[in-house]
């Protein structure tokens, strides 16, 4: 057998190799959505089985149209390769909000439906990112998070809900006095003290949305010098934050996680619970007829300055890279039929985006109504954070016991340092 | 690869061919198809990406979308990140740490596993289970633990420090990360210190008997002198594993509590996470390189060892 030559192996290599990659992108394509089939993304794992009852209704309504649900694909990925789905409902945060400030997403202002979102619910859209001249998100579900209280106690005790800062610490103290944990802490899960702790303090005294305005502007200049900064405009609710923690918290909460603090709460082991609606389906499951209520943090002295916290659980997009952004608009016109949307939001405790929506009716919830009608709310401080700065971790550790002043100063430093390079 | 195959002792000189009267020896092409596959592989999944990785890493890329040249400016930013620098020094120290708390423990216990002991096999199997059970699967049940039955034990005994758990404790955490990381590592490296210890013949400790070395002397002059490619290998493959700490951290502690725990891995998956995808390829880029520069010197350190 003769010796076969460097080249020679060379192009047997060469050619193994293009002809993998050939390989690759033919399956590439056959996974592509064809022209009557809309890639449907949806990852919440709590609405999965809505839509997938309602695609297969829809699927067998009409023949123009077949919908494929896609729950798990990695949406970046499908972005940076030109194949992302054909419609998107997810959570709209600092992420997709990339998206669709580099113009990944296509413009649906000419639809209807866009023309029924509450001007000011659109407008948290808008706070992440905007693209010149176009709606390509609508919201479909708002989740309204605050205090959840054990009414039980409440009334137990004689108390009502407080209004002011002081009014707050001084049910905290009665509650203490009598031997009741006022608040249950789960530091353990980084997330529970960004959400709940951190963004009731800062969103009860701070305007975030027009703070996260000016520290987008000022990008590098964040420090020490600048006119507004974490450690400036954030030392007074932080501050508070720690010392609700110190003196009102459950002594083991380092230890707790998420899972543990539904258990203790619908056990009654503490009044108050830092945690939003996704929270009272897991109480449930433990003590179904617990009587519970909400109502925001007070952080000031006026109750004119109460707001709570909201973050859009899902939204509609569908990208400008989708071959059947017709089809798409189809299905999406059927989602935001109106009773299709109340049924979604009565039945995940989440609170409608249009102007003729059903009201919320679940008393759990009730308590932050007023306030989501009046549009007396702001999205989560820990959220208009990227991703990439530990910011949950950084308030997990001013919950545990750091110096707050010098967190808050890491925040700044490296959100100046992200200015720089991005 | 080659320190593993170096590792044994090396074969005996009649069993290895002659050499061709040409001085040349013929290759069967056979052996290249063997290793096409997994070439092919490698290159498309590991060389291929990590070069557009670092290609990256001169850019403001966020993963998709526009993007400029920026030069060096991700690298300059890396040096002077604390957060960076502060997950480096947790890695490095941690990696370290594991590797002699592993090594001693597993070589101590292979030495008790090969004496001659009762229940021997059952207890090699008992040892060995750790090895089988997912990493991410350890991390929650010790988290528990930890967080749990070490605190209830302490409160029973009236013992302070035991009654918090350590993982919630910026100073302790990382000892908790160590004990589970160790649990899981010891029936790897043991094994191989196994292997070790049965390749060295009887007659060597015979002699040594008849020369009055004691227990002790054995373990020093011929134990473990004759071990030493193998405390190389484990030693080289423990630190590669340490240095890539994710599953186990995510499951005790996910970097916290704060930022106390937060391994050089878990920062540059936030590039993907978090949209930092440029900065972070700069960072792996330098993660590749320091690890490529600590296997080199190893490298040596053991082809000396075994030329010897």
């Amino acid at each position: 057998m003769p010796r076969p030559s460097p080249r020679r192996i060379a192009r047997t290599i060469a050619a193994a190799v293009a002809l993998t990659i050939a390989g690759s992108t033919l399956a590439g394509c056959a996974s592509a959505s064809s022209a009557d089939t809309v890639q449907f993304h949806l990852s919440k794992p709590e609405a999965i089985p809505y839509f997938r009852e309602l695609i297969q209704q829809y699927n067998a309504s009409q023949s123009d149209v077949n919908v494929v649900l896609d729950t798990s694909s990695n949406l970046q990925a499908g972005f940076l390769r030109g194949n992302p789905p054909d419609l998107g409902l997810l959570n709209y945060n600092m992420e997709m909000a990339r998206f669709m400030e580099r113009g990944a997403l296509s413009d649906l202002s000419d639809m209807p439906e866009s023309e029924r979102i509450l001007p000011e619910v659109q407008d948290l859209v808008d706070q992440y990112a905007t693209y010149p001249g176009r709606t390509s998100v609508l919201p479909y579900s708002v989740m309204a998070a605050s205090v959840i209280y054990n009414q039980e106690i409440f009334d137990e005790q004689g108390l009502e809900v407080p209004e002011t800062w002081d009014e707050l610490i001084a049910v905290c103290d009665q509650l203490t006095a009598a031997g009741i944990t006022p608040f249950y802490g789960t530091f353990r899960d980084p997330w529970t003290v960004a959400q709940g702790w951190f963004d009731y303090t800062v969103g009860g005294e701070v305007d975030v949305a027009g703070f996260y305005d000016e520290m987008n502007e000022l990008g590098t200049e964040v420090g020490p010098q600048s006119p507004v900064s974490f450690e400036k405009t954030f030392a007074q609710p932080v501050d508070r934050m720690q010392q609700l923690i110190t003196d009102y918290a459950n002594p083991d909460a380092a230890s707790r996680t998420y899972g543990d603090g539904n258990l203790a709460f619908a056990e009654g082991e503490a009044a108050m619970y830092m945690q939003g609606p996704w929270a009272l389906g897991e109480i449930a499951k433990t003590s179904p007829d617990l009587a519970l209520g909400t109502f925001p943090l007070p952080m000031t002295d006026d109750a004119d300055d109460l707001e709570v916290r909201v973050n859009i659980d899902l939204a509609a997009w569908i990208p400008e890279a989708s071959d059947n952004q017709e089809g798409a608009r189809a299905f999406l016109s059927y989602l935001f039929e109106q009773d299709v949307m109340d049924e979604y939001n009565a039945a995940q405790l989440g609170y409608g985006t249009t102007v003729d929506a059903a009201p919320v009716t679940d008393p759990r919830i009730l308590g932050m109504k007023d306030y989501y009608d009046e549009a007396a709310f702001y999205q989560g401080a820990s959220k208009a954070i990227p991703l990439t700065i530990p910011t949950e971790n950084y308030t997990q550790s001013i919950a545990l016991g750091d110096d707050p002043a010098g967190v808050l100063r890491t925040l700044d430093a490296d959100w100046a340092r992200l200015a720089l390079r991005q | 690869m080659t320190t593993v195959i170096a590792a044994p002792p090396p074969p005996t000189r009649d069993t290895v061919p002659p050499p061709s009267p040409s001085g040349k020896r013929r290759v069967e092409p056979i052996y290249y198809a063997f290793l096409l596959p997994s070439l092919v592989i490698f290159t498309l999944a590991i060389t291929v990406p990590a070069i557009i990785g670092i290609f990256f890493s001169f850019t403001n890329s966020i993963g998709f979308g526009d993007w400029d040249f920026i030069g060096l400016v991700n690298y300059a930013a890396l040096f002077s990140d604390p957060a960076i620098l502060q997950s480096y020094l947790f890695t490095f120290s941690f990696a370290v740490t594991t590797v002699i708390v592993v090594n001693v423990l597993a070589f101590l216990l292979a030495v008790g596993l090969t004496a001659r002991i009762r229940a021997k096999t059952a207890l090699r199997t008992v040892f060995v289970i750790p090895m089988v059970v997912s990493g991410i699967i350890i991390a929650y049940v010790f988290s528990f633990l930890f967080s749990n039955s070490v605190p209830a034990l302490g409160q029973a005994l009236g013992i302070d420090w035991l009654s918090e758990s350590i993982l919630a404790n910026p100073d302790l955490a990382w000892i908790g990360i160590v004990i589970v990381t160790a649990w899981q590592s010891i029936p790897g490296t043991l094994l191989i210190y196994i292997a070790g210890l049965l390749s060295i013949p009887g007659d060597v400790y015979e002699a040594a008997d008849l020369d009055g070395a004691s227990k002790r002397q054995q373990l020093w002059r011929i134990t473990l002198p004759l071990v030493s490619g193998y405390v190389v290998i484990n030693v080289i493959l423990g630190l590669k594993n340490f240095l890539n700490a994710y599953d186990i951290i995510i499951g005790l502690t996910n970097g916290g509590p704060g930022t106390a725990t937060r391994s050089i891995p878990m920062t540059i998956i936030t590039g993907f996470t978090g949209g930092d995808y440029a900065y972070q390829m700069a960072n792996a880029a330098m993660f590749f390189i320091i690890v490529v520069v600590i296997s080199v010197i190893q490298l040596r350190i053991s082809r000396g060892r075994n030329s010897v």
